[in-house]
């Protein structure tokens, strides 16, 4: 594999190499940000 | 290879948001903002901390980015997206703050259109969620999207993803409840409906069954999740399943503009019309898009769609089942065995069941009070927000008792005379009882008025909801401005001749009977 490759991760339409890799950071993130909001509001 | 881009991009981007955030704060917009509707103008508490907070990082991350030294590797991958991320952002806000309200100014400078009494601007839905997306077809299309941005552009997908998992928080187990019946009968009718007609009409034409296995799930359930789901066990060719999600791209956005349209001449209301995109559009972001281009100030449409939405992404194993069994009937001996179970488990969309997982957590009551309804809740004690100020005046309680007399039904005629007793509304029925008697006009307009007070006073917008709307309307709006910037002409090119023509018979078939459907049967609210 080439370092290009190697590097080159996901499609046109999104940074990740798969959906599920999508949807889990997508989860990560929400509930970074709903944590965020309980203990600050 | 090496992503970030030593360019000043970032840095100029991060100065233009500190520039709007100190000329707002200084107060130095204010002509322009008095030009824009004055005290009208939501958007001023937006302009004078928004644009500070991503300010700051972006010229931050920019300084490191021009002058900081990078090596390749996953660190270098993720953060040359921020450029990108950072520059749709910046579109979004000057939409959303500027080009919207100056485009509403010159539109009602030019008076209301013909019989229909609305301002042009209502009536074509520009608001800042069409006019984001529009910018970002025309920056693509036309200028092509700067080098620097590119790899932040495929990060608009996320954001919608984050946003429907965090719209979980919002809904009440009451609006679920209500809003889950109604979604399950008409889905479940027209995805399975716009399934069988695609195979159907697939087979008339004579399509191989690969291509019309994988079109069928794309028209009927959720658009371009679907078809990769379906794709493995029709066998679909890569090239089907480009004709496939062209097709699905080139309907999709023409409803995303057409429906809020349309919703706007019907006069539809907010839950009439997020049932409408939710059944009738098939790509999850155009259902979004379009929700917010009906209503862009708030966000009960677009729960109601998403609702829809995620209730055809639920379909999706049936479908997939359905397909996988339809296959292997029609090509028999020639059909290669595809374990149907792992493709499910495999290509479900996994953010789905972050939504209730955030339903979940907010059913609970750690964001707002379990019983919230649209964001609000019930509460007539000091620690649930009560003050007592707003207790009844001995004035304002001899004026309904004078007209109680005129309160027929028993259930109203109780929840008065306890407000009359104690002063404030005692109960969530009582609550929904003089709501009622409000909306019937039976008292006066002087007690309705009092009346009205009463309800508002045990009525408390929870803290958490109010900031979980906010970031869900910016995750969209970055979203979708994002999602614009990817629809190029070459991906609409792509649908090609059969599979566009039985998706536009199909898709138009279904836009026009779920609209039917909805205008008989759905209540204007629920």
């Amino acid at each position: 594999m080439s370092e290009e490759q190697k590097f080159d991760k996901g499609s046109a339409l999104s940074i990740f190499g798969s959906d599920r890799k999508e949807d889990l950071m997508a989860l990560v993130f929400s509930l970074a940000i709903a944590f965020a909001i309980y203990i600050t509001y | 290879m090496v992503y970030t881009k030593k360019s000043p991009a970032l840095l100029m981007i991060g100065l233009i948001m500190l520039a709007i955030w100190y000329t707002a704060d200084a107060g130095m917009l204010s002509g322009y903002i008095e030009h824009l509707g004055g005290k009208k103008y939501k958007y001023l508490s937006e302009l004078t901390t928004i644009p500070l907070y991503f300010g700051i990082v972006a010229a931050a991350f920019g300084l490191w980015q021009l002058f900081g030294s990078h090596k390749q590797g996953s660190f270098d991958y993720y953060s040359s997206t921020l450029a990108g991320g950072m520059f749709i952002l910046l579109i979004a806000m000057l939409v959303r703050w500027f080009v919207a309200p100056e485009v509403a100014v010159v539109s009602m400078m030019m008076g209301k259109v013909g019989d229909t009494g609305k301002y042009i601007h209502k009536l074509l839905g520009l608001n800042y969620v069409v006019m984001g997306i529009v910018m970002g077809i025309i920056i693509v299309n036309v200028f092509k999207v700067p080098h620097w941005a590119e790899n932040g552009v495929r990060l608009s997908r996320l954001g919608l993803k984050t946003g429907v998992i965090l719209l979980g928080t919002l809904y009440s187990a009451a609006e679920l409840k209500n809003l889950g019946g109604l979604s399950i009968v008409m889905i479940g009718f027209f995805v399975l409906g716009s399934v069988g007609m695609v195979l159907w009409l697939g087979a008339q034409r004579k399509i191989p069954n690969s291509m019309g296995g994988v079109l069928s799930a794309g028209m009927g359930v959720c658009g371009v999740s679907a078809t990769v789901a379906a794709a493995p066990v029709v066998q679909a060719k890569s090239v089907e399943i480009a004709y496939t999600i062209g097709t699905i791209l080139l309907w999709g956005v023409g409803c995303m503009f057409l429906f809020p349209v349309v919703g706007n001449l019907l006069g539809m209301s907010y839950v009439q019309f997020g049932a409408w995109a939710g059944t009738g559009i098939l790509n999850s972001a155009q259902v979004a898009g379009a929700a917010l281009a009906f209503q862009p100030d708030g966000i009960e449409t677009l729960k109601v769609a998403e609702i829809f939405n995620i209730t055809r992404v639920l379909i999706l194993p049936i479908i997939v089942i359905w397909l996988a069994v339809w296959y292997v009937k029609r090509e028999g001996e020639g059909a290669e065995k595809v374990n149907v179970g792992k493709v499910i488990f495999d290509k479900f969309p996994l953010f789905v069941l972050g939504f209730i997982l955030m339903f979940a957590l907010s059913s609970t009551g750690i964001f707002a009070p379990a019983n919230h309804y649209k964001g609000k809740y019930f509460g007539n004690t000091a620690e649930q927000g009560f003050k007592d100020k707003k207790l009844l005046k001995a004035e304002q309680i001899a004026v309904i008792q004078a007209e109680s007399g005129k309160i027929q039904r028993e259930d109203r005629k109780a929840a008065v005379d306890r407000l009359i007793q104690n002063g404030k509304i005692m109960s969530i029925a009582d609550d929904d009882a003089i709501r009622g008697l409000v909306n019937a006009k039976v008292v006066s307009k002087d007690a309705n008025k009092i009346l009205k007070g009463a309800h508002k006073a045990v009525r408390h917008t929870a803290k958490k909801v109010k900031k979980f709307r906010q970031w869900i309307t910016w995750l969209f709006a970055f979203g979708l401005v994002g999602l614009g910037m990817q629809i190029t002409v070459g991906s609409m090119k792509q649908a090609g001749g059969q599979p566009a023509v039985i998706g536009g018979i199909v898709g138009l078939i279904k836009a026009v009977l779920s609209l039917v459907v909805v205008m008989m049967l759905v209540a204007e609210t629920i």
